[in-house]
């Protein structure tokens, strides 16, 4: 038996191309937003393991650093480094600002980090180009998103940095490229107030009475100094000893010294589960949406070209064609403009993938799961052409 | 051999359809009676709305009469209800199909269209193939066999459409309106080639027809009014 439903496109190739083609262009859309979603997940699983840390430390009863504000001791490392179990520890500031590079404004995420000895949690894993920040001041590793390059100069608020390496897939949860600077470079460009703003600060402090004692010199002094540094930082980033448990560890840090501990499993959860959920659900949604809208497309399609084929499905019908051979015609034809447009959509997705602000992240089993629920769309959307066209009389065929 | 020897291809008696129920009902068949015997092409004439179109559909089993009998080749197929429980395989091995318009499927070329039936009927698609292709040659189409349909002049497709109605060795042939869309010539050679294939194939033949041009042709003729057939000698008339 010939194959009607091959037969039919082939005849149509053009008009069934471009169809497909079209409704491709839909399907690279929904392909394009699971691919948004999977590149927020990726971002924060990039933003854990690169972070190099097995604990994050961080100040009592927040979701810091990551996904609330936290502030603690610039020196709490030392206590922390000390319990069993810690191999290592290494202070990280974040902050994400505005930066002007270019003539061209872009989100940045400044990563403070100690810079004292190589190989600390919260430096970046691996240089593309360049080395490791070594002096204390004013040097810079920029992901390559950032746009910079080597030797370039970029102001970060008050003072110039030099980019000395570059690294790449080191973004903020938001998808932000980072960019990795000294501790007490990322301190100040977090707290140092401007020149207006310290000498309003200090104007307000020498006219406070309680700074400002008669009889009680160097107080004002000290007063004001303490108001020009900060000393805090918003994570001490902990690598474990081969063969610590991380609960066993958090557990400690958080008793001993009343900070709260996140273990990796733990941080996973704050990243992926409540930093993005909205936003998760936000494309959920949206692919919902799409599939809903996909599958309605399909339907009328491939409902129209039924139609347009009522004489022959009588005539089929009445020179003892079976239901089952015309059901089979439209069931394939649904699934070939879905294959045509599942094919489309991958390559569309594909090709403006890079284009997109954001990491796209167009996995192969997504694919996969995609294609096959295209194909059980298209064989539902498809069951409406087949009740219209099983509901044909034969006798239409028949004059009169 | 004489005709009292043969089995009628078609023999209905008292063949009776009503449309609606109540005050609506609507008798479009009153008792029918006909018998067509094998090799024989018969004109069913008569004005609109006098059943012509419902005798077809009846005959094609299409719609279910109300009553009477029906035969076909010896076979009672509806005796005041169907006595034959796949209509579908009846129509496909059993009846051909002529229509006011060919009707072939667009996207199938012409050998195809042909084979298509026997096709459906189970047989391999090389066999279908080459029956097809017998009969295009028999009706003098063969040269189009590659040909898609939307290639074809009127007349050829009509010839297809004939040689698709024989392609499952059917006993019997409903025309509707066969020679519709054609001018005088065309008609008259598509009557000719339906005669021939009745006495080649042994097929009955009924052409439903209003055309003046081709009424002269049939032998015999039953003429349909007020849903009553009455037969009626034709002229005959040569070709």
């Amino acid at each position: 038996m010939i194959n009607l439903a091959t037969r039919d496109i082939l005849h149509g190739w053009g008009r069934f191309l471009f169809t497909g083609v079209g409704l491709g262009l839909l399907i690279g859309v929904t392909l394009s937003m699971a691919g948004i979603f999977r590149g927020m997940v990726d971002d924060a699983q990039v933003l854990i393991d690169n972070s190099g840390a097995d604990i994050w430390v961080v100040q009592q009863g927040t979701l810091g650093p990551y996904a609330e504000p936290s502030s603690i001791r610039d020196d709490a490392w030392r206590g922390i480094a000390g319990m069993p179990g810690v191999a290592e520890t290494g202070n990280a500031a974040y902050l994400t600002i505005q930066m002007s590079h270019a003539g061209k404004e872009s989100r940045v995420m400044i990563v403070g980090m100690d810079v004292d000895r190589p190989g600390r949690p919260g430096a970046p894993g691996y240089l593309t180009a360049g080395r490791p920040v070594l002096q204390g001041h004013y040097e810079a590793i920029a992901d390559e998103r950032a746009g910079l390059h080597l030797g370039e100069r970029v102001r970060l608020r008050r003072h110039e940095y030099t980019v000395v390496g570059l690294t790449r897939r080191m973004v903020s949860s938001s998808g932000d490229p980072m960019i990795f600077v000294a501790l007490k470079d990322a301190q100040e460009i977090q707290f140092l107030k401007d020149n207006d703003a310290l000498v309003n600060e200090r104007a307000r402090t020498a006219a406070n009475p309680a700074f400002n004692r008669p009889g009680i010199p160097g107080l004002l002094e000290a007063a004001q100094a303490g108001a020009a540094q900060s000393r805090n930082v918003n994570t001490v980033l902990v690598r474990l000893a081969p063969g610590a448990n991380p609960d066993v560890v958090a557990g400690e840090i958080q008793r001993w010294k009343r900070l709260t501990a996140y273990t990796r499993a733990q941080m996973e959860e704050i990243l992926v589960a409540k930093l993005i959920a909205t936003s998760a659900k936000q494309i959920g949604m949206f692919l919902v949406i799409l599939s809903v809208v996909t599958a309605a497309i399909v339907a009328f399609i491939i409902y129209t070209m039924t139609m347009a084929k009522v004489r022959e499905i009588a005539v089929l019908k009445l020179i003892g064609a079976k239901n089952r051979t015309i059901a089979t015609m439209i069931l394939q034809q649904a699934l070939g403009l879905g294959l045509i447009g599942f094919m489309v959509g991958r390559v569309a997705a594909g090709l403006w993938a890079p284009v997109f602000p954001k990491y796209v992240l167009l996995l192969p089993g997504d694919a996969i799961g995609g294609f096959f629920i295209l194909m059980v769309i298209s064989a539902l959307a498809s069951v409406v052409a087949i009740r219209a066209a099983l509901a044909i009389d034969p006798a239409e065929a028949i004059g009169g | 051999m004489d005709k009292v020897d043969k089995i009628p291809a078609i023999k209905l008696t008292g063949l009776k359809k009503r449309y609606g129920t109540g005050d609506a009902a609507v008798d479009a068949l009153k008792g029918v009676d006909m018998i067509v015997w094998p090799g024989e092409v018969v004109g069913l004439i008569g004005p609109s709305g006098s059943g012509k179109s419902t005798l077809l559909k009846c005959l094609g089993a299409v719609i279910e009469p109300t009553s009477g009998h029906m035969e076909l080749a010896g076979e009672t197929i509806y005796d005041d209800g169907w006595k034959i429980p796949d209509l579908r395989a009846l129509r496909r091995d059993r009846i051909g199909f002529v229509f006011q318009a060919p009707y072939l499927i667009p996207f199938l070329d012409v050998t195809d269209n042909v084979a298509l039936l026997p096709m459906l009927a189970g047989v391999d698609n090389a066999a279908a193939r080459k029956r097809a292709l017998e009969l295009l040659t028999a009706l003098d189409v063969a040269h189009r066999a590659g040909a898609q349909v939307s290639q074809l002049s009127g007349g050829e497709q009509q010839r297809v459409a004939i040689a698709r109605s024989l392609a499952n060795h059917a006993p019997i042939i409903l025309a509707d309106e066969p020679t519709a869309p054609l001018d005088s010539e065309r008609a008259l050679a598509v009557v000719h080639i339906l005669n021939e294939m009745a006495v080649q194939f042994q097929t009955a033949i009924i052409v439903v027809t209003h055309d003046e041009k081709i009424i002269p042709t049939f032998k015999r003729i039953y003429q349909i009014r007020d849903g009553k057939t009455h037969e009626e000698a034709g002229e005959g008339r040569a070709i």
